[in-house]
């Protein structure tokens, strides 16, 4: 009973906070802006607990089990759950739904939170599902706006579609080697043709839900019209935790086909680069603009995925950490300007620095980091993806990498160029940032800034990959 | 004869499944297409009394053929489908759906036929084992293996399904609150 406590402690945490919400809504009314505080109390106290009386051990038949390195990667989860409850306060309080939004919300990290500790396929889909269907609902939480039941139809069809192609891929596994557990499928894998068609269709959802070329065609639909915390949860939380899931599974479950995925990978991470890259280049919409650089920054993940090596896990999940700081700071300041005045194009930040300097900054800084730019904390990242997947000596595959920063550090700029440089009449207006919103947009910055200079948060990641 | 007789019983069910399934899609009517789904459901709980699998063919016939149907008809029949309203495919589409649909079955036929090719007496001595074990398809045998064995993802979903409950009341709750703005 006591190990059970210890090892399912985020999981059990997460559906304590769950049942905590549910009850807020019966009875003795909380208003809006207590909730939110004791929403972000209970967030905090969830990362904070995070690091404390960790164990390493599985449960339940193989079905759960955890380690050093599994606990690091839910804490990552949920350091940016606490982000994005801090960065968003504003549209959260004005949601008539707000709790129902972060049990939703909630929900679907506990699915992330199964599937990264899943050690059996039907584990592993029962998380997936629970990743995605609750955030399909929440897509819709602006409910005067069309869009958004838009967004979240087309990610409801098109996730369960993926879905339905993992299911009959993990039956073709199961009718091919009668066994579901990750701890005993490697062996039985020899290269049978039926396991590879199995293997490609499991390979092919994942691609879905980290929206990879020529799977992403949901993606920048249902990030425009979702609102913007929950484009922010979709962009950041949920393809950090399948890039996580997807390294595992791919070194320690399909290990023996590693020659088999090497190929795939690279096609299909240059076909997101340069398909990201271009798309975004051509956005007039903030969100659809930053929708599309997610999807070539899933293509420089996939690099690094593509080095079969400690290394390459390790700085997968080195940029998931920095990537969730830029992003959310991103994600940040738009929804910000969105929030308060509505704008949504690239136009409208034009001169952007002369009344909200603080804020153009940070956007300026996590714009940056995401285009890789020297010193921030991207440039690390993608170095390290870079070089981790130098290792295969495909030299090709990396001057294609290194053309594609090229290309987003023009379109990165671009935005940048609007907001400092640009002139315009009627600028946006000076915003007034809440305290919670600073302090999250601070801790954004800083970690843009610092994680790239503290070597030992790559060591560190690096020791628990070992 | 009598040994292959579960085979023959297999072909003859999944005939009828598969020519079912074939018109479900063609039929024009949506009612027809719905009624045809009932028939493929009931061939396959039938392949499962096959498996012996008794309690797993009750199930698809009470919750497939039974509630789901049901739905599927009252959701048709609410909407007011017919087969006037249904959107014509361009001849584009046609032609794309039929060389993926063409290829997807040439890459199963050849990875099955190399699969088969490879491990024959495997293959062959699937559907003979099955009768051995006559009550794995038991409720006693279903129920240990879903509290003991996969008693984590059975409780697990609870969650799931309370989430899609909560984001189905407020769906729901959103017409309401037009309504109210309506008056």
């Amino acid at each position: 009973m006591n190990e059970f406590i210890t090892l399912m402690k985020p999981e059990l945490l997460l559906m304590a906070m769950i049942f905590i919400l549910l009850i807020s809504k019966l009875g003795v009314g909380f208003n809006q802006s207590n909730l939110m505080k004791l929403i972000q109390g209970m967030l905090l106290i969830n990362f904070i607990a995070g690091f404390f009386m960790n164990g390493e051990g599985q449960l339940f038949d193989n079905m759960y089990h955890t380690s050093s390195l599994i606990v690091l990667e839910k804490n990552i989860l949920n350091l940016g759950m606490v982000l994005i409850s801090f960065l968003f306060t504003d549209w959260f309080k004005k949601c008539d739904h707000l709790a129902e939004v972060f049990v939703l919300m909630l929900t679907a990290l506990l699915g992330m939170f199964y599937m990264i500790s899943s050690g059996n396929l039907l584990m592993f889909y029962l998380g997936l599902e629970m990743a995605t269907i609750p955030v399909a609902a929440a897509a819709t939480f602006n409910l005067e706006k069309k869009v958004s039941s838009e967004a979240a139809m087309k990610m409801i069809l098109s996730s369960a579609f993926s879905s339905g192609i993992m299911l009959f891929g993990i039956s073709l596994i199961y009718g091919a080697m009668g066994t579901l557990d990750f701890s005993e499928i490697p062996a039985l894998l020899n290269g049978d043709s039926l396991q590879v068609m199995a293997f490609i269709f499991l390979f092919t959802a994942f691609a879905f839900k980290m929206s990879v070329v020529p799977f992403h065609l949901w993606t920048a639909d249902v990030y425009e019209g979702s609102p913007i915390g929950i484009t922010a949860f979709l962009s950041v939380i949920s393809k950090g935790a399948i890039a996580f899931v997807f390294v595992s599974t791919l070194y320690k479950v399909f290990q023996p086909f590693h020659e088999i995925w090497y190929n795939m990978i690279m096609v299909l991470s240059v076909m997101t680069m340069l398909v990201g890259n271009l798309f975004a280049l051509r956005q007039q919409n903030i969100k659809r603009f930053l929708a599309f650089s997610s999807i070539a920054q899933v293509g420089f993940i996939l690099i690094g995925v593509s080095s079969n090596s400690i290394q390459g896990a390790t700085s997968v999940i080195y940029f998931v950490l920095v990537y969730i700081f830029s992003n959310l700071a991103a994600f940040g300041v738009a929804g910000l300007v969105s929030f308060f005045t509505g704008k949504e194009n690239i136009d409208d930040y034009k001169n952007f620095y002369k009344t909200n300097p603080l804020l153009s900054w940070i956007f300026a800084l996590a714009l940056f980091s995401l285009s890789g730019i020297p010193p921030t904390a991207g440039f690390f990242g993608k170095l390290f993806l870079l070089t981790s997947g130098a290792s295969n000596g495909n030299y090709a595959f990396l001057i294609i990498a290194a053309l594609n920063m090229m290309i987003s550090l023009f379109y990165y700029l671009k935005v940048v160029r609007a907001m400092f440089m640009d002139k315009n009449e009627n600028p946006i207006l000076p915003i007034q940032i809440n305290f919670a919103t600073k302090i999250a947009l601070f801790v954004c910055g800083g970690g843009i800034v610092l994680a790239g200079f503290f070597g030992f948060v790559f060591d560190y990641i690096q020791a628990l990959v070992k | 004869m009598i040994a292959n007789l579960p085979n023959y019983i297999f072909f003859f069910l999944a005939f009828i499944a598969i020519f079912f399934a074939i018109m479900v899609i063609t039929a024009k009517n949506p009612i027809h297409s719905c009624l045809y789904l009932v028939l493929t459901m009931f061939a396959i709980a039938a392949n499962y009394v096959l498996l012996n699998a008794q309690f797993l063919a009750i199930v698809q016939m009470i919750v497939y053929a039974g509630a789901i149907m049901v739905l599927f008809l009252f959701t048709v029949m609410l909407l007011n489908l017919n087969a006037d309203s249904e959107p014509v495919k361009s001849n584009l589409m046609k032609f794309a759906g039929v060389i993926v649909g063409g290829t997807l079955l040439l890459l199963f036929t050849a990875a099955l036929r190399k699969s088969i090719g490879d491990a024959e007496p495997v293959m062959n001595s699937i559907p003979m084992q099955i009768p051995n074990h006559s009550n794995v398809g038991l409720i006693q045998n279903l129920g240990w293996v879903l509290f003991k064995d996969y008693v984590f993802p059975f409780e697990a979903i609870s969650i799931l399904i309370l989430s899609a409950m909560i984001g189905a009341v407020v769906l729901g709750k959103k017409e309401k609150v037009q309504l109210s703005t309506n008056d």
